[in-house]
């Protein structure tokens, strides 16, 4: 402990009442340093001081401002401000500077005073210092005054007083009517002070956010949010706008991006650089992360020219149309990262797409009828990857016949595009039936044109509805034919229905003039050639061919009246084959190899198209005729079930039920055989109606948990296949035809409820064509692939739950789990345990449409439950409108069932106010349970 | 800081006139006196430990006769060390118990009290409208005959919408609330919000001066107070943020929130001869 003496005499006292007394008096300003220009603090107290300038503003009513001699805070008189009626003739607004034209020096103070009010409450737009009709380098502004009938002093800081020491520009103003109603305000007693109770001085950029922007070479980017925030001596913030040479900017790497003193930051090259401030040695909050790309990439051509008649084309946007007035190009909507520009190439104007999540295209003012449209095109152009799954998608919005956004009555729908449709650095043309777009079940309002994707910089030209069936070159109508090769015997260059030769160039730059792009037609990969001269093919590899016996091409066009083809070798040794042209439809060749000789078919590298026209091509592939592509050349794939867990109705590699009738009567005209293929005992139904399996016992199949068979067709466009127990009870499950070689199918046994598995006798199939079945035969997935026990049962309160899918749970009414998106995922329900439980085989992707749309703002998080033994990649998206949707990756394969809850805040941007649907992508069988939100 | 209250009505009036009386006492003469430190608190630590339970003991609540709107807890959110060797009391704008503000309220009650000495602590205040801290102590007796009769010394008061002001009160018997004996001590360009200053009493038989930063700015005699002087007996110390109540009026929208009190230290003297 320590002793401490404290003394104290009355002077103390007295220096302290001194200095409270002393306070209303003005200051000396003598004792401050000698400087150059004046210090003289008053602005207006009485008059104008000394050198004090009035000027108004352009457009402002210039009589605006006036001396009161009888209204005034103090001493004599005011300034009086009058601001006119909208409308005034005389000006909108009244608004003007007082300057000086010696500049004084203000260092010593920290800010401009003044005390205000008004005829009426108002909210003044703008007042401020730092005007000096030339550069304002040092603008400081207070927007959105309030002002009422009472006199009220008003305080703006001062950001960094040292900056002004030969300021002009003493105060300003600027204010429009209220409610499109004149009124006067006074302002007095207007100077700067030293007045030492501003504390917590934040200064900040950006307005204190912290943004990344994605940026390239040649960018200016102004720093805006230039602000700082000052606590008055009443203790409440307030905000003040700064201009930017009151802050030091610096560029954290200044070989990717520089910043001028007036904060505008120069794109220099690519990489990262971080942008902050300074503001009077003060940290600015706020910072500006440039991601510079470097040197932008832009389509070298513009695209092909559109030669679809005028008469039958509605145009948003093209040269070669005259376009109808769009509201807008970017709708900046919320979460919409898009920046639009207008660009130019070789005279033709092209829209330009930047760090493009989603951006909306409006065309509400003057919705577009499009009933009498067939189709929908755009012309796109990325220098991003395209590999998938990237996708670009596009939804077309009818606003109904209120035109308007809602009302019930809006319809829309979303395509999405992946390669090989889309492809990087070349044009790819979109020419998509309107009928593709199913949920836009009325297009006579047309409103609204959403892109989004994976894509983020993308140019886009062309893009109009037209009309197919008038005349003009307007592409084929519909699909080159699919082909029916067996894919074992095919060599294939550009098919939709067969594996491709990877890596192939279908526009090597071999100088020609011909504009190639890749177009959708009824959902089919087709290749344009416009204005062909000549174009070249370069295969992915040298292919050895000389196993094949033919390559089969399609083509379509209008208006070529010459069209060879030439098959290359290295060397060059190359052979042409001619093609009859002009096609009436679709053309096909089957040209026998041997037409190309002396070309080398063991190494063959190159095509070569020459002629004139426009020409739509598909389906080039090499293969080998093995005499009659309607039966399978091959056997069915051997089973590989162990033979115990197995019940075999039809198979060589199993002991089968015996007794079967596989050729009962039931009055069908299908004509059923047996045939041996590769000595391998096949069914074969002949032009098929229906056909029954009468099994040789009734069977308990309730051990098991599939059905498998093997299937062949290459003419059927229906299948199903029933399992049958006595009543009958018999549920269908289609497969899908015609098959591409033999197709194999594992059929989850509850696909086929209601039917009883304890008491299976019969099988049938109907549809048509003709039919090669192998492999028909009950099993047990024993080996792991299956949940052997229900999904845990979740334990949160009901009250806080909005379920989608749990026996648990009320869950939302109508909720679709089987909407056909398109995909390949076969989609069941199965009993596990007595456990409702989805079941997702052979997964791409998969979606749940929900019953209604659902506000889970007040949830936290979404469970689920999910069993996988053989999945590699699992995604769960929550999707909003727009759509907007997320996608959060899932642990996989499982080891038994794994739970999740996830976050709802992981799927930002989602509107959680609007959630409408979920996905599932990935791979695999997939079982789901417990799908819920909660708090 | 009142103990209770009803009917309170704002005591700037009595302040004022008491204000303009001051200049024309001539019996303020300060003495010299011996000092000897006898509690203190430095609160070192680090951050995020809560104080010293052996010195201090907290006030769970709300409203405590004032209206006061913030919850007081013991949580470290609200009162704990800043590891910068002060003690923060931290008011929040948060939904709590009811309330939708917390903060903090820790005493010596039990602990520590004395009957005369000097009672000094070094402060930097929070700010911003509705914001109330206080540095102050209540008759250790309060329990068994209540307050005003146990007396309340307000060594500081301070209003976050005048961030330069700062209050000293005693309320005793007969002139608590409204009517309690106060003054307040002020910076003409300074405020109590961007620094630290040491705010004291120094408590004898005969007066009680307070001071700001050694500036002495009121004594109180027992001739200045219009009913009985019970300042002769142990008081506790308290100090807290309190947000909002009849003191200090509503915090608005534009009330930054957190608000921290951060308390460099306090020490209690006593007189030696």
């Amino acid at each position: 402990m320590t002793n401490r003496r404290y003394t104290f005499s009355a002077t103390w006292l007295v220096l302290v009442l001194v200095l409270f007394t002393a306070l209303s008096c003005k200051r000396n300003f003598d004792d401050l340093e000698p400087a150059t220009y004046p210090t003289t603090p008053e602005v207006f107290i009485d008059a104008f001081s000394e050198g004090l300038i009035y000027a108004a503003f352009g457009g402002s009513k210039v009589t605006a401002f006036d001396v009161d001699k009888d209204v005034f805070y103090k001493g004599t008189a005011s300034m009086k401000f009058e601001v006119p009626d909208a409308g005034d003739p005389e000006g909108a607004y009244a608004g003007g500077a007082f300057f000086t034209e010696v500049g004084r020096d203000l260092s010593g103070y920290d800010a401009l005073t003044f005390w205000a009010k008004a005829s009426q409450p108002a909210t003044i737009d703008l007042v401020g210092f730092g005007n000096d009709l030339a550069e304002s380098r040092f603008l400081v502004t207070l927007r959105d005054v309030a002002v009422n009938t009472n006199w009220k002093k008003y305080i703006i800081p001062i950001p960094d007083p040292s900056k002004l020491t030969q300021e002009r520009g003493m105060f300003l103003y600027s204010e429009g009517p209220e409610n499109g109603s004149g009124y006067t305000f006074w302002i007095d007693e207007v100077k700067f002070e030293k007045l030492g109770t501003l504390a917590h001085p934040s200064p900040g950029i950006l307005e204190k956010q912290d943004q990344v922007i994605s940026a390239e070479t040649g960018d200016k980017l102004p720093i805006g949010g230039l602000m700082e925030t000052f606590n008055l001596p009443t203790g409440v913030d307030q905000r003040i706008d700064v201009a930017p040479a009151y802050f030091s900017f610096t560029s954290s790497n200044t070989s990717v991006a520089t910043v001028s003193s007036l904060g505008v930051v120069s794109v220099i090259d690519a990489g990262t650089a971080v942008v902050k401030a300074t503001l009077a040695g003060l940290e600015a909050e706020g910072s500006m992360t440039i991601q510079s790309t470097g040197t932008a990439v832009s389509p070298p051509a513009p695209a092909p020219t559109p030669t679809v008649s005028p008469d039958s084309v509605i145009s948003l946007f093209s040269n070669a149309y005259t376009n109808v007035p769009v509201d807008t190009w970017n709708t900046h909507w919320q979460f919409s990262t898009a920046e639009d520009f207008d660009i130019t190439i070789d005279g033709d104007d092209v829209k330009r797409y930047k760090n493009l999540n989603f951006v909306g295209i409006e065309f509400s003012s003057q919705t577009i009828d499009a009933t009498e449209m067939t189709h929908f095109h755009l012309d796109i152009w990325t220098p991003d990857p395209t590999d998938p799954p990237a996708a670009f998608k596009v939804l077309l919005v009818d606003f109904g016949a209120d035109g308007t956004y809602g009302g019930g009555d809006d319809s829309s729908h979303e395509l999405a595009f992946t390669s090989p449709t889309l492809a990087s650095e070349t044009w790819v043309s979109l020419d998509v039936p309107l009928s593709s777009f199913a949920g836009l079940t009325h297009r006579a309002h047309l409103a609204q044109l959403v892109l989004s994707g994976d894509l983020p910089n993308v140019f886009l030209d062309n893009v109009y509805f037209y009309n197919s069936g008038s005349s003009g070159t307007t592409g084929p109508a519909v699909a080159a034919p699919v082909p029916t090769q067996d894919p074992a015997d095919v060599i294939s260059i550009f098919s939709d229905a067969y594996t491709n030769v990877a890596g192939t160039d279908f526009f090597p730059n071999w100088g020609q003039a011909t504009v190639v792009s890749q177009l959708l037609i009824d959902g089919n990969n087709t290749l344009l050639y416009s204005g062909l001269n000549y174009q070249g093919i370069q295969l992915g590899a040298n292919q050895d061919v000389s196993g094949m016996t033919h390559l089969h091409l399609d083509y379509w066009t209008e208006n070529s009246t010459a069209l060879n083809l030439y098959l290359i070798s290295p060397g060059p040794v190359e052979a042409p084959f001619t093609l009859s042209v002009p096609t009436s439809g679709w053309g096909s060749v089957d040209i026998p190899l041997s037409a190309f000789a002396p070309v080398d078919l063991a190494d063959v590298f190159q095509f070569k198209f020459d002629g004139n026209g426009d020409i739509y091509l598909d389906n080039l592939f090499f293969y080998k005729d093995s005499g009659g592509g309607d039966t399978p050349s091959v056997a069915a794939p051997a089973p590989t079930q162990d033979p115990a867990n197995v019940i075999s109705v039809y198979s060589d590699a199993y002991t089968n039920i015996a007794g079967t009738d596989f050729f009962p009567n039931w009055g069908q005209a299908t004509v059923p055989s047996e045939v041996l293929i590769d000595g391998n005992n096949t069914l074969l139904y002949s032009g098929l109606n229906y056909q029954g399996i009468q099994l040789g016992s009734n069977q308990d199949v309730s051990g098991m948990t599939h059905v498998h068979l093997d299937f062949w067709t290459a003419n059927s466009t229906a299948l199903n296949v029933y399992l049958i127990s006595p009543g009958p009870v018999e549920t269908p499950y289609a497969l899908s035809v015609p098959s591409s070689g033999w197709a194999s199918v594992d059929i989850p046994l509850s696909a086929f409820a209601p039917v009883d598995l304890l008491d299976v006798i019969q099988f049938k199939f109907d549809g048509n064509g003709d039919i090669y079945l192998d492999n028909i035969y009950f099993y047990n997935d024993a080996g792991g692939d299956t949940p052997t026990i229900a999904a845990p049962d979740p334990s949160y309160d009901p009250a806080n739950v909005i379920s989608v899918y749990s026996d648990a749970y009320t869950n939302i009414a109508g909720t679709d789990f089987f909407p056909n998106w398109g995909q390949a995922t076969v989609p069941s329900e199965v009993l596990i345990d007595g456990n409702n439980t989805l079941l997702y085989s052979g997964l791409n992707y998969q979606g749940i449409q929900l019953g209604s749309n659902q506000d889970v703002s007040g949830m936290t998080h979404v469970h689920l439950d999910f069993w996988t033994a053989n999945s590699t990649a699992l995604n769960v998206y929550l999707i909003s409108p727009g759509p907007v949707e997320t996608a959060y990756a899932l642990s996989v394969p499982t080891s038994g069932w794994a739970s999740v809850d996830i976050p709802l805040t992981d799927f930002a941007p989602v509107n959680l106010m609007d959630v409408i649907q979920f996905k599932f992508d990935g791979d695999g069988d997939i079982y789901l349970d417990n799908i819920f939100f909660h708090n | 800081m009142k103990w209770n209250n009803s009917n309170f009505t704002i005591s700037l009036l009595l302040l004022g006139l008491s204000f303009s009386f001051w200049s024309c006492k001539n019996d303020n003469v300060i003495v010299e006196r011996n000092w000897q430190l006898v509690w203190e608190d430095e609160f070192d630590g680090p951050a995020g430990q809560s104080p010293d339970p052996q010195k201090w003991t907290y006030d769970i609540g709300t409203d405590w006769g004032n209206a006061q709107l913030e919850y007081d807890t013991d949580r470290p959110e609200n009162v704990s060390l800043d590891g910068q060797g002060n003690l923060a009391i931290i008011a929040k704008r948060e939904s709590y118990a009811g309330s939708a503000f917390t903060s903090a309220r820790i005493t010596t009650q039990g602990l520590f009290d004395q009957a005369y000495g000097r009672f000094e602590a070094r402060i930097k205040m929070p700010w911003g409208p509705g914001i109330w801290p206080a540095f102050w102590l209540l008759g250790s007796d309060i329990e068994s005959i209540g307050w005003p009769q146990c007396g309340e010394i307000d060594i500081m008061e301070y209003r976050g919408q005048q961030p330069n002001l700062i209050h000293g009160t005693i309320h005793g018997p007969g002139y608590s609330q409204s009517e309690a004996i106060t003054k307040s001590y002020g910076f003409e360009n300074d405020r109590f919000d961007v620094a630290f200053h040491v705010f004291a009493v120094e408590w004898v038989e005969e007066y009680i001066d307070f001071y700001v930063d050694d500036v002495l700015y009121q004594r109180i005699s027992p001739g200045d107070v219009p009913g009985e002087w019970v300042y002769d007996h142990p008081f506790y110390i308290i100090l807290n943020v309190a947000v909002g109540g009849n003191f200090v009026g509503f915090p608005t929208d534009q009330t930054p929130f957190p608000q921290s009190m951060l308390v460099d230290w306090v020490r209690v003297y006593k007189e030696i001869n």
